[in-house]
């Protein structure tokens, strides 16, 4: 049983609103079936934190448009996953602003899916999406809304398992949709699929590309596969020491083919500028 | 056929934990019966059923369990609520905690039955002596373990919780509370045990009802029968505090693959 065939179509009552496209004007000939304006603009200032005098990001300035799909890459420890936090306002910045912008989006929440799935053992797999609404709405609501969603990453005979009863890859769909419920302006995604075995990861890179275009919301990825950022983003980010190194866009029409040879050449690009100061072999 | 295999296999898994007690039984009756043991020392488990029925008949027996009972629940839920209510405070609040762990691992050293004399002391022989020493007994179980529960919670799912809005009681009740409770459960069967066990030891040596007295008064008139009966009824009882607290386990932790099948 393969993620795709229990796949539907977009329950009409989910799919977001019409508007004009703002983020994707530009890329209209990529995209057939854009993001609608939904998502959050994001711009840092001279953005900087430091923890205990260590200077983890330094006058960093970045625009995200919303409803962009960028992926950060980088070496551990360069900063990306803090970078995150602080746009996701779990940390507050040392310097510098984070100004977010939802121009008619529906929300401006923002949500993150972590790396691990990190769903509560003791509430059924409905409950543990509708932990995403927050407080809102009556118990009933919720469970209704929680099971839409359920459907969206193709769970609903799960719904009333327990977390424990899952496979690693499901039990990332279920936070996918815990994410997911509250319908973000942001997401942020925090590697969420480190974890999962090669083909498990190929079928959740290709639910959050679907979902991300039919909702489009603004989404970012941070990766240590760079073949991971080519296959999903349309910006890449290579970020170091605090900085990004590189900013590139990735022009290849979606749906895209894995092996696509101007991804691969884009992955060799980005690979060279990470490894460049590696003493040669 | 498969059908009658599995119902038969559960029908002897279901026996299987009562072969040995019934197999100690069948062995002292027939000890007993062949004069092996003197009755005036042990007697024969025939004897210790007639002495159940007499007792049971003439109410000596249920007035006494009754009272025993009491005492073991108005102890356990005085001690087991202080110890539950300070195990919370001092999991989620450092001010509590540095404020009182330390004089509570202090006093927690104390074995709790040598305050006996000092209890018997300032209460005499009443209820409150009963009741104070079963309540410390199951005081500290209940506390450690709450305490080391709310502690062991998984960091990651409270900051999941924190960054998905919960406010600080959904973030108690929905994630520390149930993260807390399998510590909770070990606290409740360690207490439960102690709780038998410091009435006991209360009522033989003050008392002038209760089943430790039932045991003591018998053993001045050398009924021994009387007072196996005490022992046997002193196992039944935990048995069932024991089956009790696995029936919550298992309506509680239903979520947990390790209680899913006790």
């Amino acid at each position: 049983m393969t993620t795709s065939t229990l796949l539907r179509a977009p329950d009409a009552a989910l799919a977001p609103p019409r508007e004009v496209p703002v983020a994707s004007q530009a890329r209209q000939t990529v995209r057939p079936a854009p993001a609608t304006g939904t998502g959050v603009a994001v711009t840092l200032r001279g953005l900087a934190k430091s923890f205990d005098g260590h200077q983890v990001i330094e006058g960093l300035d970045l625009h995200i448009p919303a409803g962009q799909f960028v992926a950060i890459v980088g070496r551990s420890g360069c900063g990306k996953s803090t970078l995150l936090r602080l746009i996701l306002g779990l940390d507050q910045p040392s310097a510098g602003r984070i100004d977010l912008e939802n121009q008619g989006a529906r929300s401006a929440t923002r949500r993150i899916m972590f790396q691990e799935p990190r769903l509560l053992p003791w509430a059924r797999v409905v409950d543990n999406v509708a932990v995403g609404l927050g407080g809102a709405g009556r118990r009933q609501e919720r469970r209704e809304r929680a099971a839409a969603v359920l459907a969206e990453v193709g769970l609903t005979d799960k719904a009333s398992n327990w977390p424990a009863t899952l496979s690693g890859g499901q039990r990332q769909r279920v936070a996918l949709a815990r994410a997911l419920v509250s319908r973000p302006g942001l997401l942020a995604l925090d590697e969420p699929l480190g974890a999962l075995d090669a083909l498990t990861r190929i079928d959740m890179q290709d639910m959050i590309e679907r979902i991300w275009r039919n909702q489009g919301f603004t989404a970012i990825l941070v990766t240590h596969d760079v073949a991971e950022a080519a296959a999903m983003a349309d910006r890449i980010l290579v970020v170091e020491e605090g900085r990004v190194a590189l900013d590139l866009t990735v022009d290849v029409p979606r749906p895209r083919r894995r092996g696509d040879p101007e991804l691969a050449r884009l992955e060799g690009r980005i690979l060279d500028h990470l490894l460049k100061d590696r003493a040669p072999a | 056929m498969s059908r009658q295999k599995t119902l038969g296999s559960d029908i002897l898994g279901r026996l299987t934990p009562w072969l040995v007690p019934v197999a100690i039984i069948a062995g002292w009756q027939a000890a007993a019966s062949t004069g092996l043991v003197s009755t005036r020392f042990m007697p024969a488990p025939s004897d210790v059923i007639a002495a159940g029925w007499q007792a049971s008949r003439t109410g000596e027996l249920w007035s006494n369990l009754w009272i025993s009972f009491l005492r073991a629940a108005v102890g356990f839920l005085i001690g087991g609520s202080i110890g539950f209510a300070l195990g919370l405070a001092n999991g989620l609040s450092q001010l509590s905690e540095k404020l009182t762990d330390t004089t509570l691992q202090m006093v927690r050293n104390i074995p709790h039955l040598s305050l006996i004399p000092l209890v018997i002391l300032w209460f005499g022989i009443d209820e409150e002596a009963k009741l104070f020493l079963v309540a410390i007994g199951v005081f500290f179980p209940i506390y450690a373990n709450t305490l080391h529960g709310i502690r062991s919670v998984d960091p990651q799912l409270v900051e999941m919780g924190r960054v998905y809005g919960m406010s600080p009681t959904t973030l108690f009740l929905r994630v520390v509370l149930p993260g807390a409770l399998p510590s909770i459960f070990v606290g409740l069967r360690y207490a439960l045990g102690i709780m038998w066990l410091t009435l006991i030891v209360a009522e033989t040596i003050s008392a002038s009802s209760g089943l430790g007295y039932m045991a003591m008064q018998a053993r001045e008139f050398m009924l021994v029968d009387v007072v196996v009966l005490a022992i046997v009824i002193y196992a039944l009882l935990g048995k069932i505090a024991d089956t009790l607290t696995r029936l919550l386990e298992r309506s509680f932790l239903a979520w947990n693959p390790a209680y899913r099948n006790i």
